[in-house]
């Protein structure tokens, strides 16, 4: 009877050959999914590219990497120092190394690549650096126009892949599309838009970074990234073997992924925070008191026990976790409160009304909640607007598409509240989305502070040194959570999830699953 | 003859120029924007207003279109803002796995839907006629990536005949394929079921049955014949739409296609990818119909005649 179906499916397809060989994966081939939001990437240009996906740090080695506690680790450069006015920094590069294409990496590939940001979308990662000075074959200096102390964390980015000069200029435009040469453990064998790119070991790769545990070529030696954007399509390819690992998981796939046989999990600390903008220019919300007892109504503990199962971590301020300048004074950390929450709604005048909502002046308290869609973005906020009107706030929500919604936060005054995430490591996103350069979008909160004006100053251009970035940033940071002008709501963890084809080390190194635990990774 | 298809061709003028307004004023008044995708952390506005001044974004809407249609009727549509690339090279690129898909699609909704049309006709009110009706009718309204996501579980999980998804092999065209074609397949058998039954009560039918010809070959050879003209209309009709009716499939099954790669543009903004995309399936209806209008004057002169 089986066969009987089978072959009438296939008969009434035409032309679909009735054979029906499923796809093995050989041994030390693997076939990994790229996380959804990666899907479309158009290239692997470092340079001019505006969006790369996860297996660009495969083909493409960076100065230094980041760990998962946001240390700072060499890959290319051995050593570096910058000096005490923060003018002019110093890098060692790892001797050895060679590109794809058998040219070899050394101070000129550095002379000759930072200046290729110039005039390209991607040009404020070297802004700040006046000129690159060859110092012998493996030092380099780096001559600042100012001191910029986030300049290891912009040399940690996957758009800091350092391509084969060779390659780059003779591919001109075509450069990442059809070719694309890095001295990473994985050299490109095929690249197809919004499909999959193949990629092959860099047999003769020996500078994996301390990070990693193999110091040698990888062990995969065929390793498939397919792009897939549909989640519950990624996660059925993975339940029967069609792939063996995903580089990103929703969270609510996790107890059907926990349920799969033969499926592990492994996480790492999030890049991220779910958040509540409130717009201070818009009644009630610019009233302090009305913006605190909001911040102040929503249930943490709640949203992560209920809604994301217990994985990740309750946010109490902006930025994640492992960010030295999440460190706070502790009383400045926004916790669920409602007590106090309802104790600021009567002291702003807005009394309790009969229907649970409150009244001030014969005015409900009733307030717009935008989202976007998205399973989690949705079940955050139905039960945000649950915490808001235990403390008499009526919130009304509405949703809209992804592409959709920063248009309308331009508009500045049809917003109340919003619930939104963001994936960022690096305190700079304080900037990106409080700045009174950016109101609307992407400062939702469409906060336009003189004091905030002259701290987001001092830690975006008066820092000389790290500690002095980090002392400015967390001063900055926290008179941001003193205006509350966003309610902190969940610290996402990445999830990823693999198959019994494959061991994963127990411990991933890095921001994300990159090249540093990549090579790591066994067909078993 | 000729005539007739000038004609038809000079109709799809006007047609294709308010069809293509349509496109480019739905593509910018929904709000969006693709120069937020080219925008990172740190970017400043000036470097945000200098990308919206090199992709002509901040010229007249009016002059944007003149610019845009200008160029499309000389065959270039343009520069992908994000995908970076020629459209003209990604319609390239997805076409072929959008016209295979819905090619094999629309064969086996014409030929299960004929087939099923035909044995309903043929055992009019009958159990027969009933119970495929009612089931072709079941299988097309289902949504299509509802009904994809049926199709994965049940003979990709649980049998695990065919692949989840992609296009690696052509085993993995059978799912997507058969998504589409249950669509189809209900519009042809119910449109075959309706033109036979009208068939049947035609004078000709009378004469065959009173000359003695044996009832299947009446049914087969002349009312099936005979049905066929309109079904050929509806089929021409669903060229484009089989193409258009593929973008939630190839998304379900991640497969490349014009789908795919408008879902991917539209998700981004990216205005010449999404017009191009969207100019592609308009002109793919508008030369289906006119194959239909064609095929339909070629098997009936008195179509002709009247257009004469």
């Amino acid at each position: 009877m089986r066969f009987t179906i089978k072959t009438l499916l296939l008969a009434g397809s035409i032309l679909v050959p009735a054979s029906l060989a499923t796809f093995v994966a050989a041994a030390q081939e693997a076939t990994f999914v790229m996380p959804s939001s990666d899907v479309g990437a158009p290239s692997y240009d470092p340079i001019r590219g505006t969006k790369l996906n996860a297996a660009t740090t495969l083909i493409y080695d960076r100065m230094v990497i980041q760990d998962a506690d946001q240390s700072f680790h060499g890959q290319l450069a051995t050593e570096w120092s910058s000096t005490e006015d923060g003018m002019s920094w110093t890098f060692k590069l790892r001797p050895g190394v060679t590109f794809h294409d058998g040219e070899s990496f050394n101070a000129a590939t550095i002379a000759w690549w930072i200046p290729k940001f110039a005039g390209t979308e991607n040009a404020f990662m070297t802004e700040a650096i006046e000129s690159v000075e060859i110092v012998d074959d493996l030092t380099v200096q780096f001559t600042m126009k100012n001191p910029d102390p986030n300049l290891l964390s912009n040399m940690a980015s996957s758009f800091m892949g350092i391509p084969s000069p060779k390659a780059y200029d003779a591919a001109g435009d075509g450069y990442g599309i059809n070719m694309a040469v890095g001295s990473g453990p994985f050299t490109l064998e095929s690249f197809t838009i919004g499909q999959e790119t193949v990629l092959a070991a860099n047999e003769n790769y020996a500078w994996a970074s301390g990070l990693s545990v193999n110091q040698g070529p990888p062990m995969i030696k065929q390793l498939t990234i397919r792009e897939i954007a549909e989640d519950s399509t990624a996660f059925l390819e993975l339940s029967t073997g069609g792939v063996d690992m995903l580089l990103s998981v929703p969270t609510d796939f996790l107890p059907r992924l926990e349920a799969a046989a033969a499926v592990s999990v492994a996480q790492l600390p999030g890049t991220g925070i779910f958040y509540m903008p409130i717009n201070t220019t818009v009644a009630p919300f610019t009233d302090i008191k009305v913006r605190e007892a909001a911040a102040l109504a929503i249930n943490q503990k709640e949203i992560l026990d209920n809604i994301f199962g217990g994985f990740g971590a309750e946010a109490h301020n902006f930025l994640i976790g492992s960010l030295l300048e999440a460190n706070v004074d502790a009383a400045l950390n926004i916790s669920h409160d409602p007590d106090r929450a309802n104790a600021l709604l009567d002291e702003a005048g807005w009394a309790m009304g009969a229907d649970g909502v409150r009244a001030k002046d014969g005015v409900p308290l009733e307030v717009a909640l935008w989202t976007q869609n998205g399973t989690e973005f949705k079940r955050v906020t139905e039960v945000v607007q649950a915490d808001l009107k235990a403390v008499g706030i009526g919130a009304e929500i509405t949703v809209f598409d992804s592409a959709t919604i920063n248009d309308q936060y331009r508009k500045g005054t049809e917003h109340q509240l919003a619930i939104r995430s963001y994936s960022w490591a690096n305190s700079d996103i304080i900037d990106w989305f409080f700045s009174g350069q950016r109101l609307g979008y992407p400062n939702v909160s469409m906060w336009n502070d003189p004091k905030a004006e002259l701290l987001n100053e001092a830690a975006m251009k008066g820092s000389r040194t790290w500690e002095e970035r980090v002392a400015n940033f967390t001063a900055y940071h926290e008179y941001v959570l003193s205006q509350f002008v966003f309610a902190p709501i969940y610290e996402p963890v990445q999830i990823y999830a693999y198959s019994d084809r494959i061991t994963v080390p127990d411990t991933i190194r890095g921001t994300r699953l990159q090249s540093q635990s990549i090579v790591d990774i066994a067909v078993k | 003859m000729t005539g007739f298809f000038l004609k038809r061709l000079l109709l799809l003028v006007p047609v294709f120029l308010a069809v293509s307004m349509v496109i480019f004023a739905i593509v910018h008044l929904v709000p969006g924007d693709p120069i937020d995708n080219l925008l990172s952390v740190n970017s400043s506005p000036e470097q945000k207003a200098q990308l919206v001044a090199r992709y002509g974004l901040d010229k007249p809407l009016w002059e944007q279109y003149a610019i845009w249609l200008g160029k499309a009727l000389r065959g270039d549509l343009g520069d992908a803002i994000i995908l970076k690339r020629p459209v003209s090279d990604l319609i390239a690129m997805n076409l072929p796995h959008s016209l295979a898909l819905g090619g094999l699609a629309l064969i086996f909704s014409t030929i299960v839907g004929i087939t099923a049309g035909a044995l309903a006709a043929i055992n009019k009110n009958s159990w027969i006629d009933r119970t495929t009706m009612t089931v072709i009718l079941l299988g097309s309204t289902v949504p299509s990536f509802w009904l994809g996501l049926l199709m994965i579980m049940l003979f990709a999980v649980q049998l695990g005949w065919f692949p989840v998804s992609g296009a690696r092999s052509w085993d993995a065209l059978v799912l997507p394929v058969l998504t589409i074609g249950l669509g189809g397949v209900a519009l042809v058998a119910r449109v075959t079921r309706v033109a036979m039954l009208e068939t049947d009560r035609r004078d000709f039918v009378m004469m065959l049955h009173a000359k003695g010809v044996p009832p299947r070959q009446i049914e087969l050879r002349h009312v099936l014949r005979h049905a066929l003209l309109p079904v050929i209309t509806i089929l021409s009709l669903r060229i484009g739409w089989i193409l258009g009716g593929a973008v939630t499939v190839e998304f379900v099954f991640a497969r490349p296609g014009l789908g795919s790669l408008l879902i991917t543009a539209l998700n981004q903004r990216d205005y010449p990818v999404v017009q191009g995309s969207l100019l592609m399936l308009a002109v793919a209806v508008m030369l289906g119909t006119l194959l239909g209008d064609i095929l339909q004057a070629v098997m009936d002169p008195r179509i002709r005649e009247r257009i004469k």
